[in-house]
């Protein structure tokens, strides 16, 4: 199945699998499965194979296969990535094993499967959606759209191609000591709607975020951007809201100015 | 955010001080006894410095353990009562260490 | 659990820190017994003064210099947007970190090794 398309040369690999069935087993423990990959089997197919093929019973996360839906973040060798991007062959070690773990610092549910309830609840509580311009009226569609700069664009430094797929919320030590801290994943989506001209609310979040549960719970270990799948840099956000919080009335005043163009703009 | 500012404030101050408190009081390394540390603090400019030195100390220290604390998910709820033990403490400590640099002086 | 460079780096800063703490309030209490007068006090600094302690003063040292550093290199982190250089930041810190406490270390145990 995975084999269909063979570019490459046929080799041998171990996947070593943490499994965890929370109706039998007291502990996860660690299976082989010896597996025939080629130099572009990915992780997701390596595990799709051996669900398909030796144990049915392996339960993973994975919908969209490329890269974008978030939900196939796993920890390989002990780094958290996604899997359907990753080729098995890169990851390999000297004995031609490579292992596959769940999300660290989250309650497993089966086999990969971690509850990400702490994930989105810390989500939720930095208020993810944009807050209009007080001239945008919901019940009627509007005829142009508010535009913005080019720097200003590039001041959100990428922040919007999240996909929220918890690999640096779970690679945090922060979130590993303490489940109230709001996170990287969540703080770098404030930075972005902090950032964004369009927003109405900035200082309302700065000071939701500058609490000693949100930017200054950080202890700039950098984990975040190390394991970000999508290059984005949590810490950077982190940093930026930190000196934003401290004079969050100036940068609220200068908001609305902004949006004054931005609605004159608007016709 | 203020724990957070005090903590950078201080730990600027810090490197200031205790640089200078490293050099002048134990280099070159020597037996330090009373009269040694008088030559220094019979003038009352490093007695300022000192005190000064003893307040950011204090403050970086107390705030440092504080955050190291409330990292943990259990003690976070208890923070307010940390955050007062921690200001009485500093206020003790630093009246007893403003006496003791005050009790360096020459007897007559 | 994440052994990258600035999850070392986090330990050592709170080992380092939390030590710090607890020689504070001893260094404080020791230096107060001049409280008790001169004599007390060079009683205590005397006994402060044994070779043992010149030792548990480079390792004390070497705490206040790493701690040192590592801040210096938080507060380059927070002003400069530089997290792109952060494993470069970090060796380059140990490095002078390694270097402030063998200059200031050495002369220590020298000291103690002489014997005064
Ligand atoms: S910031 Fe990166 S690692 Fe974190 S959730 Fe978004 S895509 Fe995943
Ligand atoms: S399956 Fe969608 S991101 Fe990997």
């Amino acid at each position: 199945m995975s084999q269909a398309q063979n570019t490459g040369q046929v080799m041998k690999a171990v996947i070593r699998i943490q499994r965890f069935n929370p109706d039998v087993d007291r502990k996860p423990y660690l299976a082989d499965y010896p597996l025939d990959i080629t130099d572009d089997t990915t992780l997701l197919d390596a595990l799709e194979t051996i669900k398909n093929e030796l144990d049915g019973s392996l339960t993973f996360r994975r919908s969209c296969r490329h890269a974008i839906c978030g939900s196939c973040a796993m920890n390989i060798n002990g780094k958290n990535t996604l899997v359907c991007n990753r080729r098995v062959k890169a990851f390999l070690d000297g004995k031609g094993r490579v292992t596959i773990r769940p999300l660290p610092y989250l309650p497993i549910i089966k086999d990969l499967v971690v509850d990400r309830s702490a994930f989105w609840e810390q989500y939720l509580r930095v208020k993810p959606w944009l807050i209009p311009p007080a001239s945008y009226n919901e019940n009627q569609a509007p005829n142009s759209e508010f535009r913005v700069m080019p720097e200003e664009v590039a001041a959100l430094k990428n922040a919007e191609t999240c996909i929220m797929c918890g690999a640096c919320y779970s690679a945090c030590s922060v979130v590993g000591m303490n489940k109230k801290y709001i996170g990287p994943h969540a703080l770098l989506k404030s930075f972005l709607r902090v950032m964004d001209p369009r927003d109405s609310a900035p200082a309302e979040r700065l000071e939701n975020v500058g609490g000693d549960d949100g930017v200054f719970r950080c202890h700039t270990i950098f984990n975040c951007i190390d394991v970000c799948p999508k290059g984005l840099n949590p810490t950077q956000a982190i940093e930026t809201l930190r000196k934003l919080a401290q004079k969050r009335r100036d940068f609220e005043a200068a908001r609305v100015e902004r949006q004054k163009t931005l609605e004159a703009d608007h016709v | 955010m203020r724990v957070f500012v005090l903590q950078r404030v201080t730990a600027v101050a810090l490197v200031v001080f205790l640089t200078l408190h490293m050099i002048v009081v134990h280099y070159p390394p020597g037996h330090l006894d009373f009269s040694r540390v008088m030559v220094r603090l019979a003038n009352p400019v490093w007695k300022v410095i000192d005190i000064l030195f003893l307040l950011s100390v204090l403050v970086h220290a107390l705030a440092g353990a504080y955050a190291v604390l409330i990292d943990a998910e259990r003690i976070m709820p208890y923070k307010r009562i940390l955050a007062w033990g921690a200001i009485a403490l500093g206020v003790v400590a630093f009246i007893y260490g403003t006496i003791t640099i005050i009790n360096f002086k020459v007897l007559v | 659990m994440y052994k990258t460079t600035g999850f070392i780096s986090f330990v050592f800063r709170r080992v380092s820190g939390l030590a710090l703490v607890i020689y504070l309030f001893m260094h404080m209490l020791v230096i107060g017994s001049v409280n008790g007068g001169p004599e007390a006090f060079n009683a205590r600094m005397a006994m402060m003064q044994t070779p043992i302690f010149r030792f548990f003063e480079v390792a004390l040292l070497a705490a206040v210099v790493y701690h040192a550093f590592d801040g210096i290199r938080l507060l380059i982190v927070h002003w400069f947007n530089v997290t792109q250089y952060r494993t470069s930041l970090f060796y380059a810190m140990f490095v002078m970190f390694v270097i402030v406490t063998l200059v200031g270390g050495v002369p220590i145990i020298l000291f103690a090794l002489e014997g005064h």
